[in-house]
């Protein structure tokens, strides 16, 4: 019997294997010393400007070789005017490789410039800035100003938010309902959000070869079903774990808000470091209105707990203070890469949020997810959003 | 919380100041246009100053004059024979560290520079060994079967011959007239065409410049300009002349996409003479605007010794690579020109 149950466990583990050594097999052929049979097509160079620095009568481009084969970079131009320059480490770029272009040049602030790098074969590539501003050097005052920023932005406006908790709690059902709806309403807003944007960075700074928005969508649906099991295990352990099941959807509503508040300190720190700073003020203007509503987003489920102050304002913390690590990757060190991956686990981390919560009124209120409260509530809240995102 | 905020500002830290005691590494210098010296860890990308490891010589190319093979007809006439072999394989180093496959006339951007004298009958051996259909189109005076036009030359080693009177006077372009014509010649199928008069000019310090430009990317728009081709090469390799000595320069335009190119001399004038066709200048100028083919023969001398920009003064073109220098050295000779 046991003997049996051996050799089937290895037929079963034959059987996995044999199809992918199969595969091995024709990428071996396909890939192998001596193979041309796949060999179709001309491959085509391409490379990306990542990312421009403006310093000190000099311009720094990070340029990263996101085509098929290996480039040679062979000159710099600004404004389609030659600029002798140097690359450092070396101009021969692998794939996926990058190097920092250093032209010297007495730009003016405020002004737009076209970046071009030509490859060995004569192709250039350009990267349009429409105003040049110096690059911030990181240091201990401005991180301390992206914190304040970051502390308007995420805290201030979140705690407020949370301060409707009372007004919730002395609701009826139905308007409770319509609160928690309003609640969904604001968040799928704000995940829509979070995926526009993300497509944005992708499509402007993003080489083709990531795929941008398959990226996107990967991301979005790892977050998403990370955080569902683990939102599902901390709810249903909640009563062992002696927490009150409202407290654990706060919980999880406060990380996906906070994951999302990652992704707007981003924002405003790349807004800052790309030297948008009469932008980024409005921005950050527009975030605080914006993400008062959030702390309505924490404060629906807990008002039907006891009052826990302490708890509400950790949340509080959970859901706010990412804005300030989010303006500290942001204005420091900046890449499309990372922007768009952070946006993605944002806006699938409010995916699941949402489901959370039409769970919870669902369990709530007698099964039913068609009532009145629910459907303006949801509606109302995408309103709210879309009027205070014309600020931003 | 405390630990997580810790943690969190910890790798903060190492994300914003990285690799804070790298190397050092050797360090080498190039200079900007503006004259500033600048550092590097890296490899230089500097189209200006750098030695140019080109396959085509702008320096030889500037006075090289082909006269042909001479022998005397029966009729008492000079006969010129020259043989011209056009190739649209070869993929040359047009700027350094960039490489572009350009068409020629014997192997060079622009093709050797034909001259003859008035009444010469100039032949020419013409050898197609491209991959395309090539011809040689002369702008002067000669019968229509000889105009390069409607008589197309296969590829592979089509042949056809030349034959016609040198004339009129003056310097003229020729270009391969296939179409497309305007990816024909902007690849580099043009050359230029003397004809010097009977009784000859005085003599001078002579040379050639072609104006042209290539677009390597293909986006109808020339990615280089330059006097002879190789961007920005006679600024580090100026052209030596001496003071008080005449200087002719048989000019070109052979730039496309953009409708002028022009020529602005430093520190001096010249006399021009539009297309060579006239022994009287017609201008006494700095600055001479040329359309397409439009070329002409530029004399001046110099007084002072020094180094003397020359470049287009539609300035696009010389940030681009059409600038260059006149290094004049005192040969301690009176300035003799106008007597």
């Amino acid at each position: 019997m046991e003997h049996s149950d051996i050799s089937s466990k290895g037929k079963v583990l034959a059987s996995g294997i044999i199809p992918f050594a199969f595969l091995v097999i024709l990428i071996a052929y396909i890939f192998g010393p001596g193979s041309d049979v796949l060999n179709l097509g001309v491959p085509l160079p391409e490379i990306t400007m990542e990312k421009v620095d403006f310093v000190d009568s000099e311009i720094k481009v990070t340029v990263r070789n996101t085509g098929p084969i290996p480039v040679e970079i062979a000159m710099a131009d600004i404004n389609d005017r030659i600029q002798p320059a140097a690359i450092e480490p070396d101009k021969t770029l692998e794939r996926y490789e990058s190097a920092v272009v250093r032209i010297p040049f007495s730009w003016n602030e405020a002004e737009p410039y076209n970046i071009g790098i030509t490859i060995s074969d004569g192709t250039r590539f350009e990267k349009e800035i429409e105003a040049a501003a110096y690059a911030i050097q990181p240091s201990l005052e401005l991180a301390v100003l992206f914190a304040i920023v970051g502390t308007y932005v995420g805290i201030i406006p979140v705690m407020i938010g949370l301060l409707w908790l009372p007004f919730i709690k002395r609701i009826s059902k139905q308007k409770y309902h319509f609160f928690l709806a309003l609640t969904a309403g604001l968040l799928l807003f704000l995940a829509i959000d979070s995926v526009e944007e993300a497509l944005e960075v992708s499509g402007e700074s993003l080489a083709a070869s990531f795929n941008g928005a398959l990226l996107v969508t990967t991301v979005v649906v790892f977050s998403f079903f990370g955080l569902y099991y683990t939102s599902e295990k901390l709810v249903n352990n909640s009563q062992k774990a002696k927490i009150a099941k409202p407290v654990a959807i706060a919980l999880m509503i406060s990380i996906g808000i906070g994951l999302h508040n990652f992704g707007e300190g981003l924002a405003i720190g790349a807004a800052v470091g790309l030297g948008s700073i009469a932008f980024s003020t409005f921005l950050i203007v527009g975030f605080a209105l914006h993400n008062t509503t959030e702390g309505i987003a924490i404060a629906a489920p807990m008002s039907r707990g006891k009052l826990m102050i302490g708890k509400l304002a950790g949340l509080g913390m959970i859901a706010g203070a990412p804005a300030i690590f989010g303006a500290w990757v942001g204005g420091f060190v900046y890449s499309p890469f990372t922007s768009v991956v952070f946006l993605a686990i944002g806006a699938g981390a409010i995916f699941q949020v949402i489901l959370t919560i039409m769970k919870w009124i669902r369990s709530e209120g007698d099964q039913n997810l068609s009532s009145a409260a629910v459907a303006s509530g949801f509606v109302i809240g995408m309103m709210i959003m879309y009027l205070t995102s014309i600020l931003v | 919380m405390g630990i997580l905020l810790f943690v969190a500002l910890g790798i903060s830290a190492v994300l914003v100041f990285p690799s804070i005691s790298e190397a050092q590494k050797e360090q080498k210098t190039f200079v900007t246009h503006t004259g500033g010296v600048i550092k590097t860890t890296g490899e230089v990308l500097d189209p200006v100053y750098s030695v140019s490891t080109v396959e085509f010589d702008p320096e030889k190319y500037l006075r090289e004059f082909n006269y042909g093979k001479i022998s005397t007809l029966e009729n008492g006439k000079t006969l010129r024979e020259f043989t011209i072999i056009a190739e649209d394989d070869k993929v040359q180093e047009i700027s350094p560290g960039v490489f572009f496959n350009v068409w020629t006339f014997n192997g060079t951007v622009p093709g050797p520079t034909i001259r003859a004298t008035e009444g010469d009958i100039v032949r020419i051996n013409f050898i197609n060994n491209g991959s395309k259909e090539h011809t040689i189109h002369f702008h002067g005076i000669h019968p229509a079967e000889m105009d390069g036009v409607f008589e197309i030359v296969g590829s592979g080693g089509g042949k056809f011959i030349y034959e016609f009177e040198a004339g009129p006077v003056g310097v003229h372009p020729y270009h391969c007239h296939v179409m497309p014509l305007e990816e024909h010649i902007v690849r580099g199928l043009y050359g230029v065409f003397i004809v010097d008069p009977r009784e000859g000019r005085p003599s001078a310090d002579e040379m050639v410049m072609v104006l042209n430009g290539l677009d390597t990317d293909f986006d109808a728009e020339n990615n280089f300009y330059a006097a002879n081709t190789i961007p920005f090469y006679y600024q580090h390799h100026p052209i030596q002349i001496n003071t008080g000595e005449l200087i002719r320069v048989y000019v070109v335009n052979m730039v496309e996409f953009d409708p002028i190119n022009n020529l602005h001399l430093h520190g001096n004038l010249y006399h021009y003479y539009p297309t060579g066709t006239d022994t009287v200048p017609s201008f006494y100028t700095d600055m001479i605007t040329l359309s397409q083919t439009e070329r002409g023969i530029m004399e001046f001398k110099y007084d002072y010794p020094g180094k003397y920009l020359f470049h287009a003064h539609k300035v696009e073109f010389s940030e681009k690579g059409w600038v260059g220098l006149f290094l004049v050295k005192d040969s301690g000779t009176e300035s003799q020109y106008g007597t």
